[in-house]
């Protein structure tokens, strides 16, 4: 009897607290629970959106390049991008991103799938946090797309290989690519979803690099100038620039980028675009400094002379940090006015471009360079619109896209060698290297990422 | 409670029992096995007619005689003394007998330990080894990891180096996990230890990785004897963490009787190592070599080697190349000739015969009520290699209290400090003394006419760097210092009910903390080093002075478990035992690092330093912590039933529960169970009857033991970090890189054991044999993920593997008279190990194990050489090609072949775990001497072993072993080894594939044979005798010399120092050591 009672007493008083015991909570580690727990994931891999826009300045017709600007270690890792060799590369060329997209389509989705279990958190903030998923995993893909996969301008996107579309948090899952079209409609999806959760119109200054709703114009605005969806492309520029009219104004100062956070034009800040370890690989390429005319104030507030011959990227050291830009307004006065030129709507194509060039030439430079517009055709107009953008947007990682979008033109590199010899590389007119091969990483962890029978 | 009540009764029984004597008996006890010596302590128990009889008896005394008074109740006695058997003595008509014991190391009342329970053998069904830790019997040993050495079949042990205090690698029955620990769990006295995982071999290059198990602080002199545990029904009570086997080691207790005090002092002479066995290049050969190669067409690192530094500050390079020899000045000739004659003595100036000491001082004793045990230990231990020591200081308290009839209280406190004492060899791996003596030229000065350092120019990697270095140097001005200290205390109380039921509890505290003292001074390689990797724009931010870094830490643990045990006869046939228990553990972890420059060791002061920028700053941290928790809790019940004593079967079940976080409550238990069954033949009545026959039994167990994977979790776990994307705003981020993966399942292993124990001729011979199956399946490790899914690896449960094999344990009594005998013991363990599914990843170039041992070793099989001098390979049809087609080369010296095709291209080489090894043990006495011989062996193993040269990366700037001399050369056309390869428009692509992808040491020809059988011990001891030893108070003493280590016969090892650290050439090897040992019993 008395056996059986000191058994029982035994095993009660041992079970009982044994749960409490096992619950160590290791230093430094956490399983998200709370709303500022799930934002702390989503923070990190904001921070973590791979700077890739960046990179394509290298790819592009921006930046000229020479023995002395990248040697060693800066050779090693960005030559083979430069001069678009994608076979039998150095060992140490660096890629552009794959994973770590995914990596935050991963989060995005979780934070989405786990929403329901988000503690200690409003109802606003968590259809805030999963608006901001969305959003994310849509960018993700719309970044992937036009890396990897032929521009949906320059190809039928119903039959071509786009980029998998990470859709759920599965690390079980082995995808497979989508077609350029889907993949499209499904970033337009989720955008639409995005603006259906989100509740913020403008995060505050420090905040800036996270979407809002009011990204989701522009956002929308850029994916259809990509698709050629003129008539939404301009519906959503004019969405953006009824809420962001502000330029910053070049004509009188030129002391604030307009890339710049604190930029009056900026709208969501979360590139940093040309980093450091980029900006001092190469010069500026001189046809791109000679497009420049006299009185453009932007030749001088984005760049500065090096050398006599060689102009680099200005980056103040005081504003480093501060130079952070993914939509800004002066893009949606440039895609307002392509898209109405392109609608045949000249009235609005002039009134958008001038309405920029004004803020960035001298008043009167632009007085001449305005009213040459007003006699030009569809097609002339097409072309210096074109050359406002790429004098506008340069360096900010959007000219290798546009070349993708439109007429992918032959491209030529010199590489002068210390010894003054040239070696010389050629991008052909509709050069398959205008879309990246998928990275040798991925397809060895994925074989069947390749395969394309549509 | 009236039980209690009875005892009570009893209790004052006894006292008016012994005042009714009527007789004294009187005797001695002697030793029958140690010439008839007095048994002292052994315990005489008297039995009397009456059975109600108060219980009477007492201990023989320092001369063996006991006086005991008795009833005349009384008809007869037993004598009984642990490790004797027992006799029973009928009372006659005589007072006075004098009783021989004799040892029997097989007796079936002896009671094996396994750290929860003490089980007596009769019932033990599991398979378990038990070795008594003294000195005729292990020999002189340093630590208790080497004392298992050849003593137990199936355990195996491989020393990882022979600097001091390097831990020994223990594998029992094999390996059975791919990822995780492969070692064995230690228990001390019932306590499970912490620490004692070995780190991987490649971790443990020579002397820089000081590291120490908590084992290493525990002294041998202090132990009784060590059992092993290798079945499942032996350890599935201990559940996940004796997947590997268990050890169990039990202390020295107080006997009752005298207080005795035993002094013991080792002293220990190591002779120096030889690097003779290295086969290296004398100057005259190296400078041979030198000019050879200069007139060459090889030209890597070709301004390298005194040689050409000569003929460069002569001017006479070109000349030379173009003339030879001839075309020398006379002026270069001589300087030349000079080197040539110019040995240093490497050996000596990096190596030295030691002198080691060892003290130990016990006393202990014990009355019925309380016994004692204390002792002190003192181990001071020079290294072979100059600049290295290390010392052991140890402390052992125990006491046992016998409070009343029902309660037994015990404490006891182990403490012990390490201290290893070395300098900084890990800077750069020539920065090791054991590889700079294999690299260093046989022509290089230390020290140059004044005194001063000569730095050694060709050793250093980078030729744009010029950090001088001299190992002498750095041996002077840079330290390297551990320091351990240990503190373990159990408390164990036990309560006894009645003759059937007990609870007891332990609980075990233990402190292991150490601190790590690295300093540089300015004027050393190791400073200068750093202070070239810490720049900025080309100057170094750190400040003027040494370098001090220290790394301190402390893990505590205490352990907790409680037992309740019921034991019962029913109608003299039925025995029946059942044990329930609990266990509560936790665990906590700290390490501090703290890193500082401008360290000026006389003022102990430092400077601060100054970093250019936030990135610098923020990736060389200053200080560093870090903490860790972790608790576990386990139920456990095991049971038993015995029928007539022929018939055991045994069960017992384990619920391991521990803090795995983020893994949902169902996955925190699993139950770990065996079942077993003995069935003692002997006892049979059809076996009773034959004399020959003293013991037949057989066993019978299945059990499944399991571990999970600590770090993977069903949920996404992150980590707190800080980070700012826009200026002014830190935020929290959590970092979140691990996948998480629902599907992990418990690692798990299936255990079958059976084996037989027999002994015939009065137990001349003795034979245990074993034979195991153990299949683990869902293995885990690492798998590569699709990059879409965000991560780029998982832990997953992807292999499975078997263990098979076969342990044998013959013990032989092969003479036996009065004078002389000779015992003889072989263990003998065979291990098949399999990999039966291994997923490797899709991009491996390097074959899966599946179907082959866990450690395989896979090489390209080649075919000699082409009439270039270039390595051949055999095809799988027999023909031997060329590099170029066996690997389809393209023009860059890249492999056509898709990674499945390249894995097709090795061939299975042989295993790196030994199949058979074991111990050949042989005991002589003959009078007062005894001569043992100890032998352990190691067959079937294969080992890579680096290439004695590189044929495109050989540095003429080091020295190297003869194989060099013996490469192909047009003039040396008879050889396996390849030439040194130069662009020759042939095998351009050839070179590139050398170049890029390293297959060089992937050839057969760098693997061999490990095959060895080391003399690990011979030991002659001479015990002293005489009326003189009495007059001194001495009890007993004795003398000992032993050789350890003093031969090796091996396979093939030419050009290595010693066959079981062929594969690492950083390590220390074994040392040969001369052992003098006086022991003195007061």
């Amino acid at each position: 009897m008395k056996l059986k009672y000191i058994t029982v007493v035994l095993a009660v008083l041992l079970f009982t607290s044994c749960n409490d015991f096992l619950d160590i909570r290791p230093t430094g580690k956490v399983i998200a629970e709370t709303g500022e727990e799930y934002r702390a994931l989503l923070t990190y891999v904001y921070d973590k959106v791979p700077e890739d826009r960046g990179m394509t300045t290298l790819r592009s017709d921006e930046m000229a390049a020479d023995a002395a600007t990248m040697s060693g270690y800066d050779y090693d890792s960005y030559f083979d991008i430069w001069n678009w060799t994608d076979y039998n590369r150095n060992p140490s060329a660096l890629y552009f991103g794959w994973r770590r997209y995914y990596h935050t389509c991963y989060i995005a989705n979780y934070i989405i799938e786990h929403q329901s279990e988000i503690t200690k958190a409003t109802d606003a903030e968590i259809k805030q946090l999963v608006g901001e998923s969305y959003m994310l995993r849509a960018y993700m893909h719309f970044l992937l797309v036009n890396l990897y996969a032929p521009a949906y301008t320059n190809c039928d996107p119903e039959t071509t290989r786009g980029i998998p579309l990470q859709l759920k948090a599965d690390v079980n899952a082995i995808l497979q690519c989508s077609s350029v079209a889907d993949v499209y409609k499904q970033i337009l999806q989720d955008i639409e979803t995005a603006d259906n959760y989100m509740n913020i119109e403008k995060w505050e200054k420090g905040y800036s690099y996270r979407f809002s709703k009011d990204v989701v114009s522009a956002f929308r605005a850029r994916v259809a100038l990509y698709m050629g969806n003129w008539q939404l492309a301009f519906e959503e520029a004019e969405n953006v620039i009824e809420k962001y009219p502000a330029l910053e104004d070049l004509s009188t100062s030129t002391t604030t980028k307009p890339t710049n956070y604190n930029s009056v034009e900026s709208i969501m800040a979360l590139e940093q675009i040309i980093t450091s370890s980029l900006s001092n690989l190469g010069y500026v390429n001189p046809d791109l400094l000679a497009l420049y005319r006299s009185g453009d104030q932007r030749k001088n507030t984005y760049f500065k002379a090096k050398t006599l011959k060689q102009w680099v990227l200005r980056k103040e050291k005081s504003q480093f940090d501060e130079e952070r830009c993914t939509f800004r307004s002066g893009e949606f006065y440039l895609i307002a006015a392509e898209a109405a030129n392109e609608l045949n709507d000249k009235t609005n194509a002039l009134k958008y471009i001038k309405a920029l060039m004004q803020k960035r030439y001298k008043a009167t430079n632009y007085t001449t360079y305005a009213s040459a517009l007003d006699a030009l055709d569809q097609d002339a107009l097409r072309e210096e619109i074109a050359l406002e953008r790429q004098r506008e947007m340069a360096y900010q990682g959007h000219r290798w896209f546009d070349l993708r979008r439109t007429t992918q033109p032959a491209i030529t590199k010199v590489f002068t060698l210390a010894d003054k010899t040239e070696e010389i590389y050629t991008l052909q007119q509709a050069d398959e290297r205008y879309t990246l091969r998928l990275p040798q990483e991925a397809v060895e962890a994925n074989p069947e990422l390749e395969i394309w029978n549509k | 409670m009236n039980k209690v009540l009875y005892i009570l009764l009893m209790f004052v029984m006894t006292t008016f029992a012994l005042s009714a004597q009527t007789r004294t008996i009187t005797g001695q006890v002697l030793d029958g096995d140690f010439n008839n010596e007095p048994l002292i302590g052994a315990a005489i128990r008297i039995e009397f007619n009456d059975k109600n009889h108060a219980p009477a008896g007492t201990v023989s005394d320092i001369d063996g005689n006991f006086s005991v008074n008795v009833s005349s109740a009384a008809k007869g006695f037993y004598v009984s003394f642990v490790g004797y058997a027992t006799q029973y003595v009928k009372l006659g008509d005589k007072n006075n007998y004098s009783v021989i014991l004799r040892a029997d190391s097989k007796v079936m009342d002896e009671v094996v330990v396994t750290g929860y329970q003490n089980i007596e053998r009769r019932k033990l069904t599991a398979s378990v080894s038990t070795v008594g830790i003294s000195e005729e019997k292990v020999g002189t040993i340093k630590n208790i990891d080497q004392a298992l050495a050849g003593q137990v079949a199936g355990l195996s042990t491989m020393s990882s180096s022979g600097a001091p205090g390097a831990p020994v690698k223990i594998r029992i029955r094999g390996t059975a996990s791919m990822n995780g620990t492969q070692d064995p769990l230690w228990v001390l006295d019932g306590i499970p230890l912490e620490g004692t995982d070995v780190p991987a071999m490649e971790e443990l290059k020579d002397i820089d990785n000081i590291y120490q198990t908590s084992i290493a602080g525990i002294n041998p002199a202090d132990i009784e004897n060590i059992t092993v545990l290798k079945d499942a029904a032996a350890t599935a009570i201990y559940g996940a963490r004796a997947a590997n086997g268990v050890i169990v080691i039990t202390t020295k207790k107080g006997k009752q009787g005298k207080p005795q005090i035993n002094l013991s002092a080792k002293l220990t002479v190591n002779p120096r190592l030889s690097i003779d066995r290295l086969n290296l290049l004398n100057s005259e050969e190296k400078v041979g070599l030198e000019l050879d190669l200069l007139k060459s067409d090889y030209t890597y690192r070709e301004n390298k080697g005194a040689v050409a530094q000569i003929l460069s500050n002569l001017g006479e390079t070109d000349a030379y190349k173009a003339g030879g020899w001839a075309a020398l000045s006379p002026e270069a000739q001589n300087q030349i000739n000079a080197i040539k004659g110019y040995n240093t003595d490497w050996n000596d100036a990096l190596f030295r015969t030691v002198l080691n000491q060892e003290y130990y001082l016990s006393l202990s004793g014990g009355t019925d009520k309380v016994n004692y045990y204390t002792s002190v230990g003192w181990y001071d231990e020079q290294g072979n290699v100059r600049g290295v020591e290390n010392n052991r200081f140890n402390m052992t308290l125990k006491t046992d209290y016998r409070i009343n009839k029902f309660l037994k209280l015990g404490a006891s406190v182990y403490a012990n400090q390490r201290k290893t004492d070395t300098y900084l060899t890990d800077y750069n791996s020539f920065t090791n003394p054991i590889y700079y003596s294999r690299i260093a030229n046989p022509y290089q000065p230390i020290y140059d006419a004044d005194g001063n350092y000569v730095y050694d120019k060709n050793v250093e990697g980078r030729e744009e760097t010029d950090l001088d270095f001299n190992i002498m140097e750095e041996r002077a001005n840079t330290s390297n210092k551990r320091i351990d200290r240990s503190l373990m205390a159990i408390f164990d109380a036990q309560l006894r009910f009645n003759d059937y039921f007990k609870i007891s509890t332990q609980a075990g505290l233990q402190y292991d903390g150490y601190k790590l003292d690295r300093y540089a001074s300015e004027n050393s390689y190791a400073m200068r080093y750093e202070m070239y990797d810490k720049r900025y724009n080309g100057e170094t931010y750190l400040p003027e002075g040494g370098m001090h870094k220290v790394n301190q830490g402390h893990t505590f643990q205490w352990t907790w478990k409680t037992l309740a045990e019921y034991k019962q006869t029913y109608r003299k046939y039925h025995d029946f035992e059942v044990m329930l228990g609990a266990e509560l553990r936790r665990i906590e972890a700290e390490t501090n690092y703290t890193l500082a420059y401008g360290y000026d060791p006389r003022t102990l002061t430092i400077q601060p330093v100054i970093f250019p920028t936030q990135d610098l700053a923020e990736s060389n941290p200053l200080s560093s912590e870090t903490f860790t928790e972790n608790a576990y809790a386990s139920f456990f019940a095991t049971t038993s039933y015995t029928f007539k004593d022929r018939y055991t079967l045994g069960g017992s079940i384990r619920f391991d529960g521990s803090d795995v976080f983020g893994v949902s409550k169902e996955y925190r238990f699993l139950p770990l169970y065996s079942v077993s069954g003995l069935w003692r033949m002997k006892e049979e009545y059809w076996l009773k009857g034959v004399k020959q026959i003293d013991d037949l039994s057989l066993r019978l167990s299945y059990g499944l033991q399991g571990n999970i994977d600590k770090n993977t979790s069903p949920y996404l776990v992150g980590k707190f970090d800080k980070i700012q994307i826009l200026p002014d705003h830190i935020e929290d981020v959590i970092e979140s890189e691990t996948a998480p993966n629902p599907d992990l399942r418990w690692e798990k292993t299936q255990n079958i054991n059976a084996g037989f124990d027999i002994a015939v001729l009065k137990r001349a011979i003795s034979l245990t044999v074993d034979y195991y199956y153990r299949k683990s399946t869902d293995l885990i490790g690492m798998r590569m993920l699709p990059l879409e899914t965000g991560f780029s690896s998982t832990t997953i449960n992807w292999a499975s593997m078997e263990n098979q094999g076969f342990e044998v344990g013959l013990a032989t009594r092969n003479v036996y008279t009065p004078n002389f005998n000779w015992t003889t013991n072989i263990n003998i363990g065979y291990n098949q190990n399999k990999v039966l599914q291994e997923t490797v990843a899709e991009n491996s170039t390097y074959p899966s194990r599946e179907g082959y041992p866990v450690g395989a070793i896979f090489a390209y099989e080649t075919a000699g050489l082409d009439e270039y001098g270039y390595p051949l390979y055999k095809t799988k049809d027999g023909r031997a090609v060329s590099a170029q087609e066996f690997f389809k080369l393209d023009k860059n010296g890249a492999s056509q072949l898709t990674a499945a095709e390249q894995r097709e291209l090795y061939t299975y080489m042989g295993s790196a775990d030994p199949i058979i090894s074991g111990g050949f043990i042989n005991n002589f006495e003959y009078k007062n001497w005894t001569l043992n011989v100890n032998f352990t062996f190691n067959f079937g193993a294969k080992v890579r072993v680096q290439p004695s040269y590189s044929s495109l990366y050989f540095d003429r700037g080091l020295n190297t072993n003869q194989d060099i001399l013996n490469r192909w050369t047009p003039d040396n056309t008879d050889t396996y080894l390849p030439t040194l390869m130069t662009s020759d428009g042939i095998h351009n692509s050839e070179i590139l594939f050398y170049e890029n992808y390293g297959s060089f040491g992937m050839m057969d020809i760098w693997v061999k044979k490990l095959n060895y059988m080391r003399c690990q011990s011979i030991r002659l001891g001479y015990r002293f005798e005489g009326d003189w030893l009495t007059k001194l108070g001495v009890r007993s003493a004795s003398v000992s010399l032993e050789g350890r280590n003093l031969f090796v016969i091996a396979g093939d090892y030419t050009n290595y120092l010693d066959p079981e650290t062929m594969g690492n050439p950083y390590a220390t090897p074994l040392p040969k050591s001369i052992i003098f040992s006086l022991n003195v019993n007061f």
